[in-house]
């Protein structure tokens, strides 16, 4: 009995690290090949701990292929729209969690479509009203495509964190004399602030990843995002690879912050609508 | 007193429209009236070489499109995409969900560590795998020939017979996570006790694990591989990253397929002809859906 837990636990152990290595090795390497000059990436046997570290790779990026610009753009309009998307979630979330009302279950089966349909299906008529509008190559533009990305999904989670918080505590606050939107800014969005912080952070990751409508919407090089500088430089012929790595941690170090510090609010935010309690 | 309490649900009335309203206003404006011109679109000859004289068409973009031997292909591996993705993705994200249950020392840590990909741009992904999957330089073929495996490197993504098995093994790598962490919590949510009284009753391993554990996490199961099956459909991210479809339209599932159209041909309506096929799937798989399971569920998701 004792031999036969020894075993099970080290084959535990053994597939957890297994998994483990799986999941940190690809990153890694993405690294690796980041920190090393050219003459280091295309050799054979491939050298897996680089001999001269360098971060040229980096300068290149930032200084010569305009990296900071298109960074500053990504950032522009993944946070005001994420910030926005919030706001407007915030508002029509509470409502939705708090009160009865006509046509709430058509307005939840229309969120709940809306949220289904992806970015790429709608990119050519948002594309062609955009044109009319002379929103194109504009990142104020792409901002309010990226709201409407957002918004939809935000306010369904924002929905379930209203309603998870007692409508008692409100109503003991309106008996103190709070107003109603006083008891709405001193009771319930405190309570909600872990809440408001996974729907920021899931809105900031979807829409500073996404490529689609971006790529079509932005011709000009000073306008680009950083998934569609990406793009640009897998379209041309030769990558070198340590600068593409450099880029992909540039573009892949942002949504790892946000995770690294939200990720138990996002986590408890997906999973309590899959967990019946 | 009546006039006075009609004021108040006035009142109440208007303020539940104004805190709907820049939600559903945007909503309605920048995705379900592009749906439909979408659709109109279809039917139409818009294109970037004709954007002053659109006229209606008929079905010629569909003939074009049910003509072209790589939408066949591109539907038939979006079937694929989807039942191999998904699957392995369910499989390996269960066996890692039961490896995690119980705690251990740096647990938490552990599951920061390895629940981080699937957050990160599936582009970015795809992209970072092409160069690990690369036929000189490449780790995985390093990693092979060094354990005797391969003889010499394989050029993964150029070949078609590797290209697709390989976005699809990227693809289940990028989702493992979502699923171990929807089913770990699922998990958790087990009480102790039920296991603790199929203990006295005599019961094994196997028979608590598809007495209990199965039926109790069985709705969280199945909606999560429902839900998981739509946004794969509608993931071209990866593939994009890895092949953009290619070589010769060998990797392309139908939202890549359209999206090249888009870029590459500059042929807008029969890019939106695709995506109206793949919006009726959507629509078909996701009223088949709605029928299974219950609207109270739906609002919390």
């Amino acid at each position: 009995m004792r031999k036969k837990h020894v075993l099970a636990k080290s084959l535990r152990f053994f597939f957890l690290s297994l998994y483990l290595l799986a999941a940190v090795v690809p990153l890694f390497w993405i690294f690796i090949t980041s920190v090393k000059p050219s003459t280091e990436v295309y050799t054979y046997p491939l050298i897996y701990w680089p001999r001269h570290f360098t971060f040229e790779n980096y300068k290149f990026l930032f200084l010569f292929a305009n990296f900071l610009q298109y960074f500053k753009n990504s950032l522009f309009v993944s946070v005001v729209s994420s910030l926005i998307a919030m706001v407007f979630a915030t508002l029509s979330g509470y409502v939705m969690a708090r009160y009865k009302f006509k046509f709430k279950g058509t307005l939840i089966v229309f969120l709940f479509f809306a949220q289904m349909i992806p970015a790429y299906l709608i990119m050519i008529p948002l594309f062609k009203m955009f044109s009319d509008l002379g929103l194109i190559n504009n990142l104020w533009g792409l901002m309010i495509v990226y709201v409407n990305i957002a918004v939809s999904f935000s306010t369904i989670m924002a929905r379930g964190f209203f309603s998870r918080i007692p409508r008692s505590l409100e109503e003991a606050a309106l008996m103190d004399g709070c107003s109603r939107v006083g008891a709405i800014f001193r009771i319930t969005i405190p309570l909600s602030l872990p809440g408001l912080a996974a729907i920021f952070s899931f809105s900031f990751v979807n829409t500073w990843n996404e490529l689609f409508t971006a790529a079509l919407f932005l011709s000009s090089n000073s306008k680009m995002t950083v998934p569609v500088a990406l793009y640009s430089f897998i379209s041309k012929a030769g990558i070198q690879w340590n600068v593409m790595s450099a880029g992909l941690i540039v573009a892949l170090l942002p949504t790892i912050l946000v995770f690294a510090i939200a990720q138990r609010y996002i986590i408890a935010g997906l999973t309590q609508g899959a967990v019946k309690e | 007193m009546p006039s006075s309490s009609k004021q108040v649900g006035l009142k109440l009335k208007r303020f539940i429209f104004c805190m709907l309203l820049p939600t559903f206003a945007i909503i309605l404006v920048l995705t379900y009236y592009p749906t439909i011109e979408g659709t109109i679109l279809a039917f139409k000859d818009y294109s970037v070489f004709n954007f002053q004289n659109i006229h209606f068409v008929g079905f010629d973009n569909f003939k074009t499109i049910f003509e072209d031997p790589e939408f066949a292909i591109a539907a038939w591996n979006t079937i694929w995409w989807i039942a191999f993705s998904v699957t392995l993705q369910l499989l390996l994200g269960f066996a890692l969900a039961l490896l995690m249950r119980k705690p251990f020392k740096g647990r938490g840590l552990y599951a920061g560590i390895v629940f981080y990909p699937w957050a990160l741009s599936g582009f970015a992904i795809g992209i970072l795998w092409s160069w690990l999957l690369n036929g000189q330089f490449g780790l995985i073929n390093d990693i092979l020939i060094k354990m005797h495996i391969l003889n010499h490197g394989i050029n993964f993504l150029a070949n078609p017979k590797y290209a697709f098995i390989s976005v699809i093994a990227v693809n289940v790598w990028y989702g493992i996570p979502f699923f171990a962490i929807m089913i770990l919590a699922a998990l958790q949510s087990i009480p102790d006790s039920l296991y603790e009284s199929a203990e006295i009753d005599g019961a094994g391993s196997i028979m608590k694990f598809f007495h209990i554990t199965i039926p109790y996490i069985k709705p969280t199961l199945v909606s999560t591989v429902l839900l998981r099956i739509i946004w794969v459909m509608n993931f071209p991210d990866i593939i994009y990253g890895m092949t953009r479809g290619g070589p010769a339209g060998t990797t392309n599932i139908l939202a890549t397929y359209m999206i090249n159209i888009v870029y590459f041909e500059s042929d807008y309506s029969k890019a939106s002809a695709v995506g109206l096929v793949i919006i009726s799937a959507l629509t078909l798989y996701t009223l088949f859906y709605l029928r299974l399971t219950s609207s109270y569920e739906m609002g919390e998701l």
